[in-house]
């Protein structure tokens, strides 16, 4: 009986899939459009070569060799030469520069007699990343600089090249950051925007498929198709579209750790995550689509929460910061666990042990959805349109 | 008479503009779904958002020690460590081992390891070795551990060269403390927090795509009323479609201006954010982008042809503007493809401009660039707009017969 109603529910899902270029869209051709487009965007990595501009007021031997080992770096690119502070500071306010670097005047004269002169360099930093960017290169080229000088003064009173090299930085901190040490942007952002979009998309496609029916008045067929069992008729419904899904997150998988290299501890656990992801936001959907079943304020619920899903989850700013109030919201989100998820067994690498309660939130969705689900048979006997 | 003809015409038009204004404002302030978009998801948003951002800094990361040198410069070099902003050393552990159970743990996110050498090399003279592993699974967090480091190193290096050196015999402030001075300023966002860089530029996107999402919402609605109706919108106006465009244009953006100068003006000053742009200036500047997204609206409408298609439509592309905005990775570094495709986004532009003129206080002339952008689109969209119109009137003319 079980057995005969999925399969006509699935036969009636998948002819419904034809009729419906939504399903193609939604399920393939968005998901692997965005994925694309956040993989080559950022294929680089890291944006280097940021333009910046040179105020040099000194126009002396040293401020030229400072100015052209400032433009050999990695990090800068020097786009212009500002004759003022004010000229570079239009530049900067009309976005042709992202941070600029001032020598002041007399400054080899003041260096050389020990007269302590300031190099003062200004970073936007209403763009976090070419402003971090510039000011991680001006201070590195600034730090040099007053070293260089250091050493010469040092050397000159008779201190040894070897102990006038340690003095100039008695200590050094070396700083390992594990699992990516190009400091690569895709692998950071891809790894979590990704999965984001694919949970939205698993939402709006879940909310379509269930209040659509409700919507278009058709939920009596879908019921009568499942031979009367709400269950039966939901796991029909959505099977096809986990199956889908699933695939489509594996690809995913496939085309970062494996084409784009990026960094994969543990293979085998990433790609048990996939399909417990995707039926967790199937899940989630469906408590909503369970608790409103409007078609309109159900997906209004489920975008809502699919976008605030890329600041909430705690992609960018670590959710351990966030007010308590505001972060405990984080963990509602299937996404948030998967992310979890990510860091242990793809990006560090560890011991599926430490990510056994990630594993078994995602689990604990299906439950929360099997506790509210039965409420949909009454609306599916009784189609209302609330447009 | 062929002055005063055109003069009828000229007023019948106006008159058509205004009618489609009167009814569609109408239409849009007697549906819910509409004024969800048009109205709550501006108030409320940018304030949800604000409070996700608006501790502003990850501070006080847990940070595991583990000392194998044990003697006071050690425990100075942690206690300096943990006198950071970023930083908060939760405690030893006895070796790399057990740290890297603590982080596995999620108990720290860092781990900060010091050789047996440590003090002996400074005694020496030689160049002392301390290592750092960062956690990468948020570059946020990473990056305040590297600058805290960084300057700790600095900071340690000056004291430690200051003894050094008078321990030498040697005296004189130019060699002790740094010949040359570095001064670094951070322009716009000062205090480099998380939500005066990312707010500035979401709140010009979340008024885009409220925007867009009520038109479109509007749009598959008046579809479907047509689909039932034989083609005929009932609640439609008939008139030219130039007409049709511009009132609901008109409608549109005589609704967000309320909402703009909330967005804009009073949603910085609640949370505190920069805010340092004249209103004179933003506000002029923002005018033309909600032109050009009332008819970028308009203009995808050819897609939607149900009032739930919008959701569709429009939610994902939120993620993709943001990004072709350059706010998380910089426009300098995108492929010509990529910078093409957000140059047809009026946000991008509105981004921009606000975000130098709220921040770095500039004006509207030094973003002419992105001002006349903006007016190129909204008379770009205007005329696909124009065409998407009259392309569905054709459609339901053919259907209707």
């Amino acid at each position: 009986m079980f057995a005969k109603g999925l399969g006509a529910t699935m036969r009636r899902e998948l002819s419904r899939w034809g009729s419906r270029r939504v399903y193609l869209w939604g399920m393939v051709i968005i998901p692997l459009t965005v994925a694309f487009f956040f993989l080559n965007l950022m294929e680089e990595g890291l944006p280097t070569k940021v333009p910046t501009a040179i105020v040099d007021l000194d126009n002396s031997s040293m401020s030229r060799t400072l100015t052209q080992s400032l433009g050999s770096t990695e990090l800068i690119d020097i786009k212009e030469h500002a004759t003022s502070y004010h000229e570079a500071m239009a530049m900067v306010r009309s976005g042709k520069i992202y941070g600029f670097f001032l020598i002041p005047r007399e400054f080899e004269a003041h260096a050389l007699a020990g007269r302590t002169p300031t190099l003062t360099y200004y970073s936007n930093m209403t763009y976090f990343v070419p402003g971090t960017l510039s000011f991680k290169g001006f201070k590195t080229m600034a730090v040099l600089t007053s070293g260089k000088v250091v050493e010469t003064s040092l050397t000159g009173r008779g201190i040894s090249e070897e102990i006038a090299g340690t003095l100039l930085q008695p200590v050094v901190v070396d700083v390992h950051p594990l699992g990516n040490p190009w400091t690569n942007y895709s692998i950071y952002l891809c790894n979590s925007f990704i999965p984001g979009l694919l949970e939205l998309m698993i939402f709006l496609l879940t909310c379509f498929a269930i209040c659509g029916e409700i919507k278009h008045g058709t939920s009596r067929g879908w019921l009568a198709t499942a031979h009367g069992s709400v269950t039966t008729a939901i796991i029909g419904k959505l099977l096809p579209q986990t199956i889908v899904f699933t695939m489509i997150g594996w690809f995913f998988d496939a085309l970062l750790f494996k084409y784009f290299h990026f960094p994969c501890g543990h293979p085998g656990n990433m790609l048990i995550a996939m399909p417990l992801f995707v039926i967790a936001c199937q899940s989630f959907a469906l408590i909503v689509c369970s608790a409103i079943p409007n078609l309109r304020l159900a997906l209004s619920a489920c975008c809502l929460m699919g976008i605030l899903a890329f600041s909430i989850a705690g992609f960018s700013f670590p959710v351990e910061n966030m007010y308590g109030a505001i972060g405990i919201f984080s963990y509602i989100l299937p996404v948030r666990w998967y992310f979890l998820i990510y860091i242990d067994q793809a990006l560090n690498g560890i011991d599926l042990y430490y990510s056994r309660y990630f594993y078994v939130a995602l689990i604990m969705f299906v439950l929360g959805a099997c506790a509210i689900a039965w409420r949909l048979k009454k609306r599916c006997l009784n189609p209302v349109y609330v447009p | 008479m062929c002055l005063s003809d055109m003069l009828k015409k000229i007023k019948y038009w106006t008159l058509d503009v205004a009618r489609v204004m009167r009814r569609e404002l109408n239409l849009s302030l007697t549906d819910v779904g509409v004024l969800l978009f048009f109205i709550f998801l501006p108030l409320v948003y940018p304030l949800v958002y604000t409070l996700i951002y608006n501790p502003e800094v990850a501070r006080e990361i847990p940070v595991a020690v583990v000392d194998d040198c044990r003697s006071a410069q050690s425990r100075e070099f942690v206690r300096m460590t943990d006198a950071t902003e970023a930083i908060h050393i939760i405690g030893y552990a006895t070796d790399m081992a057990e740290a890297r159970r603590w982080k596995d743990a999620k108990d720290c996110y860092g781990i900060l390891y010091i050789p047996h050498d440590y003090s002996r090399s400074l005694g020496r003279g030689e160049q002392a070795n301390v290592t750092f592993y960062s956690d990468m699974s948020l570059l946020l967090r990473y990056r305040s551990m590297l600058m805290s480091m960084t300057n700790l190193q600095l900071a340690a290096g000056a004291k430690i060269r200051t003894e050094t050196i008078s321990s030498l015999g040697m005296s004189g402030t130019s060699m002790s403390g740094s010949p040359v001075e570095n001064v670094s300023f951070m322009l716009g966002d000062t205090e480099q927090g998380f939500a005066s860089f990312v707010i500035p530029g979401i709140i010009i996107l979340i008024l885009q795509q409220s925007m867009l999402l009520g038109i479109t919402l509007l749009g598959g609605t008046s579809y479907e009323r047509r689909l039932r109706n034989g083609g005929i919108d009932p609640l439609g106006i008939r008139t030219s479609a130039s007409a049709s465009v511009i009132g609901r244009m008109l409608c549109y953006v005589f609704i967000y201006l309320p909402i703009t100068i909330y967005v804009l003006h009073f949603v910085p000053i609640f949370f505190s954010l920069p805010h340092i742009g004249s209103p004179l200036q933003y506000f002029p500047f923002v005018f033309p982008m909600l032109i050009a997204t009332a008819f970028f609206g308009m203009t995808v409408e050819i897609i939607v042809k149900e009032r739930e298609m919008s959701f569709m439509v429009v939610v994902f592309t939120s993620v993709v503007f943001l990004f072709l905005s350059g706010l998380t990775w910089p426009r300098y570094a995108m492929s010509k493809l990529w910078l093409a495709l957000g140059d047809l986004i009026p946000a991008t532009w509105g981004m921009e401009g606000f975000i130098r003129i709220n921040s770095n206080n500039a004006t509207i002339y030094d973003n002419t660039h992105c001002y006349l952008m903006m007016w190129a689109l909204a008379v770009i969209y205007f005329f696909t707009a124009i065409f998407v119109t009259r392309y569905r009137d054709m459609r339901f003319r053919v259907y209707g017969h």
